[in-house]
């Protein structure tokens, strides 16, 4: 189906999982503990209506009086309204200790994914990302909602219920505990059964996601060639894939539900017995042998919703994985390095194999020296992205050494090695929100007047202030339609309130198309004022400006100088040159 | 100033649907199945309800009278019940489960079908909010199945409880049967406040969650910069208003849990005092007493069922709506049946205004193929919009083999004229299914492809040549080999017009050269008429005719070579 080329992100062991989930939860061990007074309390409280029922049948039986009745009701009463009060404040806490710790472990989640290699999320798909911290973190609020207090207040209920059997009668409790085995034996079926079902739903609920995601993301090119049963196929194959298993999951539930209910008839019926014995031999009142009845029915529930949390659990448990899988990569390094005002950056051997045995690119040495721009060129497939990427060490190369005034940035957090070398793509991509937010990625704390001076340089004053809102204009697939040269602007200003030493241009104005790249390359050589870069492009005017041009031709560098000097070589700089610069037919 | 999409008519396939006509569609689609899972379900609760009139039949006529042959005929009662209970469940539920699955994956579709519709959807979402709209609101949706089912179940044995007490006494039954109204009512108090809540919380989360989707789309720009850390801020924010919309929510589940929690226990008392007092008197019987109580007790169940239905309903209506309103978005492109004339595919643009297109004419001659040189990039996107029929002229005509573009049969529309989106999305697959999808090119017609689009080097580079595995959006692709295959993709479907936007890009001038030749070559030998949106010499050269488009209408026309004596077109063309 999908499978070969997606390697999906890691997924914890149950016992990373549970070890991570303690942690983020014992930063709110406060509430923790509120919800889990609450619980008893009203566990606690729940149990007194059943023995004051437990005493008005007593009074009927034993010829007491209204006033045992009046007695009674006012314990349910009073008990009554102390259990809604816990209530209330146990739902009302659990959250309270829940919900911090889930909101920070989906952010782990996606720290995590942003800081991976770019090429290690692309490989796992964005629906991966995007399915654990939606579907997955909804799915442990889910369960967590039911689970925590389904499980503290039946373990409450129970713990005082079969107390409660033992006090009227031992054999009373014994009978009720006569239940137990059939309920272990009901966990045991469903336990090992279920488990695996509850790993693939996941797996095929993210399967989901990635193709419901790609599908809307490339609906346009879709309707050009009239593809869409192909993407609503896929859609429809991994959510019927996810339907079926949801459904193989229940179908077990059900099964297991049966056997719980035949538990309950078991311990019932051993309860009525133990009762019909007591009363018969006269060590017991019939009162007892009905409050034990009622107790045990009132077992039921508690005991349904332990045994359930089994379901629970797991359903929680392969979401949590899923979580924490990608939560406990290693966080990334904060040192930071001062590459000095002009620092060179310096390429050493550096070469590179996407896989074993092919090279894409041979042993280079390379220098950009402070303030200077190089240019790369070649025909596509020369290598030249991998330069570029290996440069901006957003690629750890195969051998080699690349360094900024020294210091060594692949050894260093990509992160921090960007901040001094910026890398601009071809892919357009206009982040959701308003130009400021776009803008703003690239520096926080940076004021309108910065925005505006970043604006001025790359060119984009005039079309930013003709929208209806200015900075404040939602962009994107949410709002103002943006040009592909308008994108890569804002590209450029996020550039230049970054302020990175070193840029890494490659192909930045392709996208653009013909008519915005002319307009685009000018605002890009602004934006490189006073920085060295590293210039990628098939457009030669860029080559043409550069202090040096590199050219590589598979892989392998087989020119290097000024453009003007290429030229007079007259090999395959100046064969590029010609068909560039040719107004075409005349080349 | 007017939105840009100013001019197109609002038009969509499906009439609007309120929220609850959405929820009623969905509940009818899935009678049959529900007609058998909602007795089986009110069989179950009714037994569930028996159970304590069961344990008071056993105290009165067993255990009280001590005989062992009572207790025997008194047992069987209870497995039966049990029985009857487990096998309505375990099949009730089943068939009221896999509605509710099977909705939520055909809301799914459905959603899915919108946004992938020939004809596109005009709506303005995030992928990742549509993501969330196909699932987490999909899913709550179908929720009403269950609620439905459960609210049908709970008042039966409400009525079944009070109609049993009413036939003990008449007094407690009324009780009850007044009573349970009134607590119900009572928690709608709160209803709206968690219906408000829920809202509050799905949107908020929802945010979150199309914020992330976002910035991992983004992720190659954003990591460019080195934007992760205020990225994450922006994330984390967003996550911790979600959160707080979660905590909001669960006080609200609170008081809702408390209110429905003190409002049964004085219920319990009420009837408690009345029924205790009626056996001390004698009225009734101990077995009476402990079913009343028992029933009573086990009425707190459906009861908070009952008080919890509304907010949920309300969660279930919210995710309707939010669907409704997605489904119920125009269309992108016009529908019509409209037909071209037989025979004819001659693209034909007069005097059209639209946007900043101000009087533009353009006609193609068949089997040409014709250069359009603008000086605006929006100029350009919107004519490609226009020609893709998503934008419908202000004024003028704009027409394909005499019909109007904005009145085309689809198929018609998809039989005569492709326009190529500039970026075209590749999806997973190998180098050939991303070309040739259905497989459907012989050979020869699949090497001339490759050829004119300068895609066979792509295809050498790997020793699994056309089996080479494509990752989704082409992202183990350089540039210009995405933008190579997805020149040979637009090639391959051999449409009578094709419209290209700057299908050379991303190439290095000496490919440039033989993508033109390619193109022109395979375009004109198959007799077929190509528009290409471009400045790029090696285009231009090799096309038949160049329109210069200035200032959004036609300022010049005629061969690259006589055009060049222009100071202007050179400027605008020339590198």
């Amino acid at each position: 189906m999908t499978g070969p080329t997606r390697e999906l992100l890691p997924v914890a062991s149950g016992r990373d999982a549970v070890r991570r989930s303690w942690s983020l939860l014992r930063s709110h061990v406060g509430w923790l503990a509120v919800t889990v007074v609450a619980f008893l309390v009203a566990g606690i409280a729940g149990l007194v209506p059943v023995l004051m029922i437990g005493r008005v049948v007593d009074a009927a039986a034993s010829g007491g009086d209204r006033s045992d009745v009046v007695t009674a009701v006012v314990g349910i009463v009073v008990a009554g309204l102390v259990a809604a009060v816990a209530t209330g404040l146990s739902t009302a806490s659990l959250a309270r200790a829940v919900a911090p710790a889930l909101a920070s472990l989906r952010e782990a989640v996606l720290e995590r994914a942003l800081h991976l290699p770019t090429a290690r999320v692309e490989a796992a798909g964005v629906g991966d990302v995007v399915s654990r911290v939606g579907d997955d973190v909804r799915q442990v609020t889910e369960s967590l909602d039911e689970a925590v207090p389904a499980t503290v207040s039946s373990a409450v209920t129970l713990v005082f219920t079969v107390g409660g059997l033992f006090t009227l009668d031992w054999r009373l409790g014994l009978a009720g505990l006569l239940a137990a085995p059939s309920y272990l034996l009901a966990v045991r079926w469903y336990v090992p059964r279920s488990a695996p079902l509850y790993r693939d739903e996941r797996q095929a609920q993210g399967e989901r996601a990635d193709a419901l995601v790609t599908g809307v993301q490339g609906a346009s090119t879709v309707r050009a060639f009239g593809r869409e049963d192909d993407a609503v196929g896929r859609i429809e194959q991994t959510s019927a894939a996810a339907l079926a298993v949801t459904l193989r999951v229940f179908t077990l539930f059900t099964r297991f539900g049966f056997r719980m209910n035949m538990s309950e008839l078991v311990g019932m019926a051993a309860v009525l017995i133990a009762g019909f014995w007591t009363v018969r031999s006269g060590a017991g009142t019939v009162g007892e042998a009905t409050a034990a009845a009622l107790f045990f029915h009132r077992l039921f529930n508690p005991i349904g919703a332990l045994l359930f949390l089994f379901d629970t659990v797991q359903a929680a448990g392969a979401a949590t994985a899923r979580l924490v899988g990608v939560a406990d990569l290693p966080a990334p390094r904060t040192d930071r390095i001062d590459p000095g005002t002009a620092p060179d950056l310096t390429l050493t051997g550096v070469r590179h194999a996407y896989e074993a045995g092919r090279e894409v690119l041979a042993p280079l040495d390379l220098t950009v020296p402070a303030g200077q721009v190089v240019a790369v060129v070649g025909a596509t497939g020369a290598g030249k992205t991998t330069l570029g990427s290996i440069a901006a060490a957003a690629l750890r190369p195969s051998g080699g050494v690349v360094r900024l005034g020294g210091h060594d940035l692949h050894a260093i957090d990509e992160a921090e090695a960007r901040r001094h070398v910026a890398l601009v793509s071809q892919e357009v991509h206009v982040f959701a929100g308003t130009v400021r937010d776009n803008l703003l990625l690239a520096d926080a704390e940076a004021t309108d007047d910065d925005l505006r001076a970043a604006l001025t340089t790359v060119l984009a004053t005039a079309w930013v202030d003709a929208l209806p809102s200015g900075l404040d204009t939602v962009v994107g697939d949410h709002g103002h339609p943006l040009t592909s040269p308008q994108a890569q602007q804002m590209a450029l200003a996020r550039v230049v309130l970054a302020d990175p030493r070193v840029v890494v241009l490659d192909e930045a104005t392709a996208e653009a198309g013909s008519s915005g790249a002319r307009d685009l390359e000018r605002a890009a050589l602004r934006a490189l004022a006073g920085r060295s870069a590293v210039v990628i492009a098939h457009r030669l005017t860029q080559a043409r400006d550069a202090d040096v041009v590199v050219v590589l031709h598979d892989g392998v560098v087989v020119e290097t100088g000024r453009h003007d000097d290429l030229v007079a070589r007259e090999g395959r700089y100046a064969a590029l040159w010609r068909a560039w610069s040719a107004e075409g037919g005349r080349a | 100033m007017a939105p840009w999409w100013s001019g197109v008519l609002a038009m969509s396939d499906a009439p609007t649907l309120t929220p609850a006509a959405l929820l009623r569609r969905s509940l009818r689609r899935h009678r049959r199945s529900l007609a058998i899972g909602y007795p089986l379900i009110v069989t179950w609760q009714l037994c569930e309800t028996l159970v304590p009139v069961v344990i008071g039949f056993v105290v009165d006529h067993s255990i009280r009278t001590g005989r062992v042959s009572d207790l025997l005929e008194a047992l069987p009662a209870l497995v039966l019940l049990f029985l009857v209970l487990a096998f309505a469940y375990r099949f009730g539920s089943r068939f009221v489960e896999r509605s509710t699955e099977t909705e939520a994956h055909r809301l799914r579709l459905e959603i899915a079908g919108h946004v992938l519709h020939p004809r596109g959807a005009r709506a303005d979402l995030l992928p990742g909010e549509i993501q969330s709209l196909a699932t987490s609101d999909a899913d709550l949706v179908p929720t009403v199945f269950r609620q439905l089912g459960y609210t049908i179940a709970s008042l039966t044995a409400i009525v079944v409880v009070a109609a049993y007490l009413l036939a003990v006494d008449v007094v407690i039954g009324l009780l009850v049967l007044l009573g349970v109204p009134a607590v119900l009512a009572l928690i709608q108090v709160v209803s709206p406040l968690v219906a408000r809540r829920t809202a509050a919380q799905q949107e908020r989360t929802a945010s979150a969650t199309g914020l992330a989707a976002d910035l991992v789309q983004g992720l190659r720009p954003l990591k460019g910069i080195g934007g992760e850390d205020v990225a994450l801020r922006r994330y984390r924010a967003a996550s911790r208003t979600a959160s707080d919309a979660t905590i909001g929510l669960a006080r609200s589940w609170g008081y809702l849990g408390g209110l429905t929690a003190a409002l049964s226990t004085a219920l319990l008392a009420a009837v408690t005092l009345v029924a205790g007092t009626a056996a001390v008197e004698g009225r009734i019987t101990l077995g009476e007493l402990v079913a009343i109580v028992g029933l009573t007790q086990f009425l707190a169940e459906p009861i908070g069922a009952l008080g919890d239905l509304s907010a949920q309903f309300a969660g279930s209506r919210a995710a309707a709506g939010r669907i409704a309103a997605f489904l119920a978005t125009p269309r992108l492109v016009a529908d019509g049946d409209d037909v071209p004339a037989t025979g004819t595919s001659t693209l034909a643009l007069a005097d059209v205004v639209v946007g900043p297109v101000r009087g533009l004419s353009l006609t193609t001659r068949d089997g040409e193929l014709l250069a359009v040189v603008v000086d605006d990039p929006a100029v350009g996107d919107t004519l490609l919009s226009v020609l893709a029929g998503e934008r419908v002229v202000e004024s003028g005509v704009a027409v394909l083999g005499g019909a109007d573009l904005s009145r085309l049969d689809l198929a018609a529309r998809r039989a005569t004229l492709t326009v190529a989106p500039h970026h075209t999305t590749i999806s997973e697959g190998t180098l050939r299914s991303v070309v040739d999808p259905d497989g459907s090119l012989s050979e020869g017609a699949l090497a001339a492809v490759l050829r004119a689009s300068a895609a066979q080097d792509v295809v050498d580079l790997h020793r699994d040549g056309l089996e080479r595995r494509v990752r989704a959006e082409g992202t183990s692709l350089s540039g210009g080999q995405r933008q190579r295959l997805a020149l040979a993709r637009a090639l391959a479907v051999d449409a009578p017009v094709l419209v290209l936007h700057d299908p050379t890009s991303a190439v290095d001038a000496v490919t440039e050269q033989v993508v033109a030749d390619g193109v022109a070559g395979l375009r004109r030998r198959a007799g077929r008429t190509t528009v290409v949106l471009t400045s790029s010499p090696a285009l231009l050269q090799a096309a038949d005719r160049v329109v210069v488009v200035r200032d959004g209408r036609a300022a010049a026309e005629g061969r690259h070579a006589d055009l060049l004596a222009d100071a202007a077109y050179r400027e605008a063309v020339l590198r």
